[in-house]
């Protein structure tokens, strides 16, 4: 296990820029299948633990994004302070979130793209702050650290790929935590879980919060990388969709599945699917993702795991 | 000290708790008997909160407990059991005890939760998933273990005694007493069996109709007249 990792981590800090360094294109969409990642590691994180579907994930990401970029352009706060900054602000936009969390499934999948439609009118209706439809221009990209240029293409591929990693790490820490064993309790049996004394309201609310957290950092990077945020684009369904779609792809009740499910679709799509289909290309994408759903339910990492069994031998 | 002040329960037009008072402390057992669909269930759902009063109050220890969420009585010291088991599903047996022990006590000690595991019998079931490999009375032993594990001053136990034989009964009656007496646990538990409830309680609250219909030793509850119809006339499987 260990070992495994230590290969990975060389691959992706190592082999893989030294291959790449230089080829921009394949760098750029990397770094926009991580960002990808990243969204459906948070989107996962609070589907899989606290047991809630979002339809909305795009609030985080667009919260995230406009107040890092208004925290740089108005108030001129260091770039690498405001992008965390800009996962608070989405934690704070997600309290308003909080009644929501009493509604079951369906309804809370609703509640939040209710929400998300909600935040995407008001980048839009203050314009005097959010440029409105129009938009921000100009968002300054990330900074030069001891000499190295995060901005380049390179530089960012490094910060979005540790960010996704420590999302990942997070994300298994709380599974693997007494949290987590109260949260996989609670999805068939919050009655029998509460009256031992779970309080599952406050253990959800954390789950929000800490998911917010990470859709709004992912989204405050964003917009120091492609330097320009407009309502259409930052809160755009996308953002909430293809979360879901990688982490339904990559097994979302798996830590790593579904960072590695966004990657794969992203890259086969861009790089495949593209290339034979220049326009509806989706389409291919939506046809592989309604297989998956038929065929192999418990999405592509499922298929590499090893039985329960041997699992649990390794853990010890 | 538990104490019930007009504790009342309303389901639409019908009344399945009404005006129920009395008191009890940590060191009784007390016996609630009475035909089926008297509302004992529900008097317990009422005590510990998965239901909202209509009216009345539930005190315990001094403290308020009527407006109070669900998993705060199990910080308050109050544990409950239900009559249909409720295993936390994906869980071990011993995953289940330790998130009633880390949550409801507020702390980890693993040598305790096997402790409790020994004294229900549950020793050889550990590792067992709770919610798919066990049989209906290690359940209901589970039941009462994951009350245990949150350390409570009192439990409500709904027919964990229900479906034994006379063996396992008595076994069982035995292990409940000696809880009580060895970690100072008041009981108030919900059984049928007339000969198990003399054995075991103090004390013997009759619920009919929602309402108390007597209250006293078992000899003295047992006898009575109104009690003996009751049962006889409800449809007592008993
Ligand atoms: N959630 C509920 N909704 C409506 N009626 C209920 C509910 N729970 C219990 N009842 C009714 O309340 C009465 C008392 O039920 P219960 O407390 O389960 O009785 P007991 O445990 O004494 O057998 C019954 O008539 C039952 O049908
Ligand atoms: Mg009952």
């Amino acid at each position: 296990m260990q070992k495994r990792m230590i290969v990975a981590l060389a691959l992706f800090y190592v082999v893989v820029p030294v291959l790449l360094n230089g080829n921009n294109y394949i760098l750029s969409l990397l770094v926009s299948s991580l960002i990808v990642a990243g969204m459906a590691v948070s989107w996962a994180l609070l589907g899989n633990l606290g047991g809630m579907v979002s339809f909305g994930h795009a609030a985080f990401f667009g919260i995230g994004g406009y107040a890092s970029a208004l925290l740089v352009t108005k108030l001129g706060l260091p770039v690498m302070v405001a992008i965390p900054a800009g996962g608070v602000a989405a934690v704070l936009a997600s309290v308003f979130m909080l009644p929501a969390l009493r509604l079951s499934g369906p309804y809370f999948a609703l509640a939040i793209l209710a929400y998300a439609h909600i935040f995407k009118i008001l980048a839009t209706e203050f314009s005097s702050l959010t440029g409105g439809s129009a938009g921000l221009s100009s968002i300054p990209g990330l900074p030069d650290i001891f000499g190295f240029n995060l901005s380049s293409r390179l530089g960012a591929y490094f910060v979005v790929l540790s960010l996704v990693l420590m999302f990942c790490w997070v994300y298994g820490r709380i599974r693997r935590s007494d949290y987590g064993t109260a949260l996989r309790a609670m999805h068939d049996s919050e009655d029998a879980t509460r009256v031992v004394g779970v309080n599952s309201l406050m253990l959800k609310s954390w789950m929000l919060f800490v998911s917010a957290f990470m859709g709004g950092l992912i989204g405050a990077f964003n917009a120091h990388v492609i330097n320009f945020l407009e309502p259409d684009y930052a809160f755009n369904s996308a953002w909430s969709v293809l979360p879901i779609v990688a982490a339904i792809f990559g097994g979302y009740r798996t830590v790593y599945g579904p960072a590695i499910g966004a990657v794969v679709i992203y890259l086969v799509d861009q790089l495949v699917f593209k290339e034979i289909m220049s326009t509806g290309h989706q389409l291919i994408l939506g046809a592989v993702l309604a297989g998956m759903i038929l065929f192999a339910p418990d999405g592509l990492m499922r298929l590499f795991k090893r039985k329960p069994q041997e699992a649990r031998n390794a853990h010890t | 000290m538990l104490t019930l002040e007009n504790v009342t329960v309303r389901f639409g037009g019908l009344t399945a708790v009404k005006d129920v008072s009395f008191s009890m402390g940590t060191d009784q057992v007390l016996g609630l008997v009475g035909p089926n669909g008297a509302g004992k269930t529900t008097l317990f759902n009422a005590i510990s909160g998965l239901v909202r009063p209509g009216g009345g109050r539930v005190m315990f220890n001094g403290v308020d407990l009527t407006r109070k969420p669900l998993h705060s009585r199990a910080h308050h010291g109050l544990g409950r059991t239900f009559q249909i088991p409720q295993p936390m599903h994906e869980l071990t047996v011993r995953e289940n005890l330790l998130v009633a022990q880390r949550f409801g006590a507020g702390k980890v000690d693993h040598k305790r939760l096997d402790e409790i595991m020994d004294f229900m019998d549950l020793g050889d079931q550990a590792d067992r998933n709770a919610a798919t490999e066990l049989a209906l009375q290690e359940l209901k032993r589970l039941e009462v273990a994951k009350a245990m594990a949150t350390e409570p001053r009192m439990l409500l136990l709904d027919e964990v005694l229900a479906g034994l034989e006379t063996n396992g009964k008595r076994h069982f009656t035995a292990r409940l007493q000696d809880m009580h007496k060895r970690f100072k646990i008041g009981i108030l538990i919900i059984e049928h069996d007339i000969e198990t409830v003399s054995s075991l309680c103090h004390r013997v609250v009759v619920l009919n109709f929602g309402e108390i219909l007597a209250d006293g030793t078992p000899d003295a509850v047992f006898r009575d007249p109104e009690v003996v119809r009751s049962y006889t006339g409800g449809g007592e499987d008993a």
